[in-house]
């Protein structure tokens, strides 16, 4: 692109810098919000404590002895961050059109692309340590992760999978509404009802059958499952019965199928919409 | 201010990219797809270094302009260039080229004053070794120094718009466009950022602002264009346009009905009292007078319309104000209440005319 005949010296942005630098400065964000960052981890770990010490005895033989309550719960509860984490994106971009900062950007010669990336990535960030802090802590209250720290990073990975839909989303929901109370109803409306009609908190089997086909098509379902096939090293999925690859991945092939679909559909539709609110069409 | 090297802007190098011209529109029409017709058929020519005023009330169609020449806002019809560059085909091209000040004040709150300037030069991509030296020029030049590790979401309102002005000017673009940018300032404010503007106009940056106060576009625009309802209605000098106007003008309030009006109305103009021909305009609480010896001969219509039994309850010469442009070019005053352009124009809940009196004395 740059030509030293133009008269106008020729920026030296390039693909690489663009996604870094709004990767920073959304890195800069979290950390000035503090409150932000620290209650979004607060209510997972508050579900965490008081689900294993109230819901914990009766669970536990629902289970069938074969694992502990905490092992069963964390994988939902990751699940449960990256949900979160994820909604926050889309109302940092709806922050970001109100005080005008946004357009502001989109006036810069940055990448468009680069701009929604480094965001992102900032994102997955923040998911991905606030999930090693809950592996951290549900180790410490008796969880076990039985494919050890390989089973620990397939788990992150695993869950920043699951996020990308929701995150997708999110963003839709941000520039279909403009506005920073809708998104956020939206993302929690969905949410926490989506998290108790899944194989987060209970075993499916356990549940009205309404409930069983909810689940089969709740995405929180194959989030939770393939986190926790991880975690157990085994077939945890209810609601199919897969037999054809063996072992844990008649869960994980596909749970992670479900996910990888989901994320290419939402994927999809997002970048539709950041193109339509980023092009200069007249709207 | 700036000791950086202008002509490399301002030079052609191979004489057919760029004009000698910053700005060069041909017939643009804006539609927005509920059918309004924000902007009908403006071209623009402005010449390198100009210092050129964009004036209009609320909703005329200023910032659906300014947007389009910024890349923000794809033209339905018509042709734009910015700085030798199309607008649909090398938009990229025109955004390394331009600063662009919003009119709603944008700087990213968790950042200190520094850390957003930084951003920009980022986001500008001005060359690393240039980056900290910039930095602390634009610092200074915008008053700031002082603040600069601080967060900006403690700063007032007059120190967001000069670091927003500073985050426009990090890669010290040949043209920058300010939209309304002293909207909502204070007067001490709005003087401050009136001497930036000036001093980088004076370095041979193109500026192109809009704004809906004439007393600010006097002060600082060497040309302006007066947009109504998506339409350029005049162009001159500031004093070209004061010339439409023809004077000074007598505001009286009557303490009578509209017979009284009409009959103070008659009496300015058949006694002669003025030596021009004025314009008199019959108002909800009295007459407009418009003339160039209004503040010579004020008092000898006071005592002409006392000596016909006509009460006056008050009276005041000014110097003409947006509005008395506009009814001089147009014969109607501006409508306070026009709807906002879509998307685009926040109503500022300030007439336009109030706002540009407080300063008409000047």
């Amino acid at each position: 692109m740059s030509s030293e005949t133009e008269g106008v010296a020729r920026t030296s942005n390039t693909f690489a810098s663009d996604v870094w630098t709004n990767f920073m400065r959304w890195n800069i964000n979290a950390v000035r919000n503090p409150f932000v960052v620290i209650s979004s981890l607060l209510q997972p770990i508050i579900f965490l404590f008081l689900f294993t010490q109230v819901f914990g005895n009766v669970a536990g033989q629902a289970l069938s002895g074969r694992i502990s309550y905490e092992t069963y719960l964390v994988p939902a509860i990751i699940v449960q961050i990256a949900l979160i984490v994820a909604s926050s994106s889309g109302i940092g971009l709806v922050d970001d059109i109100e005080s005008g900062v946004f357009q502001k950007t989109l006036v810069t010669p940055m990448s468009r692309t680069a701009i929604f990336l480094g965001k992102t990535l900032s994102e997955l960030v923040r998911i991905v340590v606030q999930i090693v802090i809950v592996l951290a802590l549900g180790v410490l209250l008796g969880a076990e992760i039985k494919s050890g720290l390989t089973g620990a990073l397939a788990i992150i990975g695993v869950a920043v999978l699951f996020s990308l839909w929701f995150l997708a989303f999110s963003n839709v929901v941000a520039l279909a509404t403009r506005d920073q109370e809708s998104t956020i109803i939206a993302a929690n409306m969905i949410q926490l009802p989506l998290l108790f009609v899944s194989s987060a908190f209970l075993p499916v089997n356990s549940m009205p059958d309404w409930i069983q086909v909810v689940a089969t098509y709740n995405p929180i379902t194959y989030g939770v499952d393939a986190a926790r096939a991880i975690m157990v090293n085994a077939d945890v999925m209810e609601v199919w019965n897969v037999t054809a690859f063996g072992g844990i991945w008649n869960t994980l092939v596909p749970a992670i199928g479900v996910l990888v679909a989901l994320d290419l559909v939402f994927g999809a539709i997002a970048v539709y919409t950041i193109t339509r609110a980023t092009s200069a069409d007249v709207q | 201010m700036f000791d950086g090297d202008m002509s490399s802007y301002m030079t052609d190098t191979d004489g057919t990219t760029q004009g000698d011209h910053a700005i060069e529109t041909d017939g643009v029409e804006v539609t927005y797809s509920d059918g309004t017709e924000a902007v009908r058929g403006v071209s623009l020519s402005i010449p390198r270094g100009e210092f050129f005023g964009f004036l209009g009330p609320n909703g005329a169609g200023k910032t659906t302009t300014i947007k389009t020449l910024a890349t923000l806002l794809r033209p339905t019809a018509g042709s734009v260039r910015v700085n030798g560059f199309d607008v649909e085909s090398e938009p990229r091209k025109i955004r390394e080229s331009i600063g662009y000040m919003a009119q709603e004040t944008s700087v990213i709150a968790e950042m200190t004053a520094r850390e957003n300037l930084r951003f920009a030069c980022d986001a500008y991509g001005v060359p690393k070794t240039d980056r900290s030296g910039r930095i602390e020029e634009l610092l200074d030049l915008v008053d700031l120094a002082d603040v600069a590790d601080k967060q900006a979401e403690g700063f007032s309102g007059g120190m967001k718009k000069r670091l927003d002005a500073a985050m426009a000017l990090v890669h010290r673009p040949p043209l920058v466009f300010l939209d309304e940018p002293t909207t909502g300032l204070d007067p001490k404010a709005r003087n401050r950022l009136w001497e930036y503007f000036e001093a980088i106009n004076d370095d041979g940056t193109t500026i192109f602002l809009t704004t809906q106060y004439l007393e600010e576009a006097d002060y600082l625009c060497d040309r302006l264009s007066v947009i109504l309802d998506g339409e350029i209605v005049a162009e001159g000098s500031p004093a070209d346009l004061k010339r439409e106007v023809g004077g000074e003008i007598l505001d009286i309030e009557l303490e009578d009905g509209s017979d009284a009006r009409d009959r103070a109305a008659d009496i300015v103009r058949e006694d002669g009292l003025f030596s021009d021909d004025p314009a008199v305009d019959v108002t909800d609480g009295g007459i407009s007078v418009t003339s160039r010896d209004a503040r010579q001969r004020g008092p000898d219509l006071l005592v002409a319309l006392r000596d016909a039994g006509i009460a006056v309850t008050g009276f005041n010469v000014r110097s003409p104000t947006l509005d008395d442009v506009f009814l001089a070019i147009t014969g109607e005053h501006i409508e306070d209440d026009l709807p906002d352009e879509p998307g685009a124009e926040q109503a500022t809940g300030e007439t336009p005319a109030a706002a540009a009196a407080d300063g008409g004395e000047r």
